[in-house]
């Protein structure tokens, strides 16, 4: 059997999973929502993965999880590696493109930026204390105004006269696109709009004095919208370069480190028949009152965290 | 309730928790001024709650965190407050509080020292006096002398366990640390103090070190309150330190106040990056950012409060010594909000990135 292994990466919005080869070869892959669930969400995607997966071929031996619900998932799917999403992306993208520069990122709650030197990362950005111009903001001024969030990039497209959207502050920016909708300009002059904001919040806040030097790989799920893509390309003046898979990097790049680690677990597919809950304990040792996080596989206790001294620790 | 101390007739006097540094307080109230001080106890999200609520949404957040423990020695027993004078929006700081305090229905003695800070010590000395009219110059001075002595050795003590804490298997250097910052709270006198001292020196050097040859090397610069308390930066230097990274920090009590080099002296070297000074803590960040730089540190971090105006200017000449010395650099701000998730998220990547780095540089 050929030895292979598997990323999942549990966004705020989307939870992606990837099982790879040793020549970084994509055997299969996943994309699906979160919904607000990602127990739910990562046994759902172990089940697609599972079905366009050939077991009798292949045994994942290592598995590397990602994102912001890493710790949680990384506890219930038994990981060998967990690493940060902005490790995770460097990773998978220098693995794919060598010569990369800059790497912009833009997610469903967050967004980065990576400088990359000699196939290494040097310096990064994240988006701080304000969501502002992410995926979230996008599928929901798409709501707004009636059309799938998916269908925003082939709007975009169609505009020959963008119109002007604050691009500074989320609230800001819906307040000016009511505003343009109701003074009743196109749709995808609107549309456009909203790209170029979004485009041009990343640069103002994220990408602040931040040298954009190409080539330029723009991934995360706003990726996959053209509209932002060619607002990138024209205030960047240069090529963006989008993976087809831009939308599993993350994935991609947990997978790669778990290669890449020592630990070696082969993966159990049955996770998705084991009932796993959350439970939170306030823990009563001092007036901090520490939230308790702690993780339960069929009712039993199997880790906890969250605590910031030992008398808060809960023994699994 | 938590019942008040005994009555003595001495004045019961409080200080918003700093750091490490209450001891030294303490120990200068009780010793040098012979009154009692009142030390609330570290630093929780009950405290920082209770501040919170109090204060003016957009003041920074130190001012919270010491409202809330004041409000905590308030409830402790305290009769008299102190607060320090400062060189940014601190100065208004005591004013704002004394005002929320009383609106709130507390009875208490107020000592504001941006009220005799004129620079001095004259004036100084007659703040001094209200808190303790009786007060003996010839005690008062020996034992103030001994509290810089303590800070001294606090700042030391601190800087070597940040540096090496990291790379420390048998966990000698966490149980002396502890011990030390303990017995800073309940020393009496001079012996006292340098016994602490020796001891945690002597545990520091015995403990067998498991260190690489280059280890990764962070310099922490930022704003005077928020990089000094483990509290309010979310333990910062131990999270760095526990990942295997030794930790530098210029910036504490010593050095900034007692053995401050002088605006001058720091602002001629840094001379082709700002002109001026900027505030409080300005010139020394800058001045330590690129010394840590020049001195080829893996990176730096740098910490401030949302809100704190000094640091945010600071911010572009950071980026130029970034640009200039070819160093990393992660900016931190913390607010009331701030989740330990996202502090994480960005440490573990800074932490990759500068380990990556390193191995191919």
């Amino acid at each position: 059997m050929e030895h292979v292994y598997l990323g999942i990466d549990v966004g705020s919005i989307s939870t992606k999973g990837a099982i790879l080869d040793k020549e970084n070869k994509i055997l299969s892959s996943a994309y699906i929502w979160t919904r607000g669930d990602p127990i739910g969400a990562v046994k759902e995607l172990v089940g697609r993965l599972e079905k366009t997966f050939n077991k009798k071929k292949y045994q994942i031996v290592a598995t590397g999880v990602t994102g912001s619900a890493r710790k949680l998932v990384g506890t219930i799917v038994g990981a060998t590696m967990v690493k940060n999403e902005i490790t995770a992306h460097a990773v998978g993208t220098t693995t794919f493109y060598p010569q990369v520069r800059t790497i912009l990122e833009i997610g469903g709650q967050d967004s980065k930026i990576i400088l990359v030197e000699n196939g290494v990362a040097v310096d990064y950005a994240m988006n701080t204390l304000c969501a502002a111009g992410t995926g979230s903001f996008l599928s929901s001024q798409a709501k707004r105004l009636g059309i799938e969030v998916e269908e925003i990039g082939q709007y975009a497209l169609q505009s020959t006269h963008p119109t002007q959207i604050a691009a500074r502050c989320t609230v800001f920016a819906e307040s000016d696109l009511v505003h343009k909708i109701q003074m009743g300009y196109p749709r995808e002059d609107i549309i456009a709009g909203v790209c170029n904001a979004v485009a041009a919040n990343y640069l103002n806040n994220v990408g602040k004095g931040k040298k954009i030097v190409s080539p330029v790989v723009f991934q995360g799920g706003v990726s996959k919208n053209a509209g932002v893509v060619a607002a990138f390309e024209q205030m960047l003046g240069c090529q963006v370069i989008v993976d087809e898979n831009g939308h599993l990097m993350g994935a991609i790049g947990a997978a790669i480190l778990a290669r890449r680690g020592n630990t070696r677990q082969v993966f159990d597919f049955s996770i998705e028949d084991v009932e796993f809950h959350t439970r939170e304990v306030s823990c009563s040792g001092c007036s901090n009152h520490c939230e308790v996080v702690c993780v339960y596989r069929d009712g039993r206790l199997i880790d906890s965290w969250g605590n910031r001294c030992e008398r808060g620790a809960v023994k699994a | 309730m938590t019942p008040g101390p005994i009555a003595t007739g001495k004045k019961k006097i409080a200080f918003p928790r700093v750091a490490d540094y209450s001891g030294v307080f303490r120990y200068w109230v009780e010793q040098c001024l012979d009154q009692t001080y009142i030390l609330q106890p570290k630093c929780t999200h009950h405290t920082l709650e209770v501040g919170a609520r109090y204060s003016p949404d957009s003041v920074c957040t130190p001012f919270k965190t010491a409202l809330g423990s004041m409000i905590e020695a308030l409830d402790l027993g305290a009769d008299t407050l102190v607060m320090s004078h400062g060189l940014c929006r601190l100065g208004y700081y005591g004013e704002l509080m004394e005002q929320i305090l009383r609106d709130l229905g507390y009875q208490f003695e107020f000592v504001n020292f941006a009220a005799y800070s004129t620079g001095r010590s004259k004036d100084l000395l007659k703040g001094v006096k209200q808190l303790a009219p009786k007060m003996k110059a010839a005690r008062f001075l020996t034992h103030v002398m001994d509290g810089v002595k303590m800070c001294a050795y606090i700042d030391d003590i601190t800087s070597k366990y940040y540096q090496n804490c990291g790379f420390d298997p048998s966990g000698t250097y966490r149980a002396a640390f502890k011990r030390f910052l303990r017995a800073m709270d309940m020393v009496h006198s001079r012996p006292e103090i340098d016994e602490a001292y020796r001891e945690a020196s002597y545990a520091f050097a015995q403990a067998p070190l498991d260190k690489p040859e280059r280890p990764l090397r962070v310099g922490v610069v930022g704003e005077f309150f928020t990089v000094m308390d483990a509290f309010s930066n979310l333990d910062l230097e131990q999270t760095l330190a526990d990942m295997g990274v030794e930790v530098h920090r210029w910036m504490n009590v010593s050095n900034r106040i007692f053995h401050y080099p002088g605006e001058k002296n720091l602002n001629v070297e840094i001379r082709d990056l700002c002109t001026y000074e900027m505030g409080p803590t300005s010139t020394a960040t800058i001045w330590a950012a690129r010394k840590y730089a020049r001195r080829g540190f893996d990176g730096l971090i740098h910490v401030k409060s949302a809100g704190c105006t000094p640091e945010i200017d600071v911010m572009p000449v950071l980026q130029t010594i970034g640009r200039e010395e070819k160093i990393p650099i992660l900016y931190l701000t913390y607010d009331v909000q701030t989740g330990e998730a996202g502090l994480m998220t960005r440490l573990e990547a800074f932490y990759d990135m500068l380990a990556m780095r390193k191995e191919v540089l």
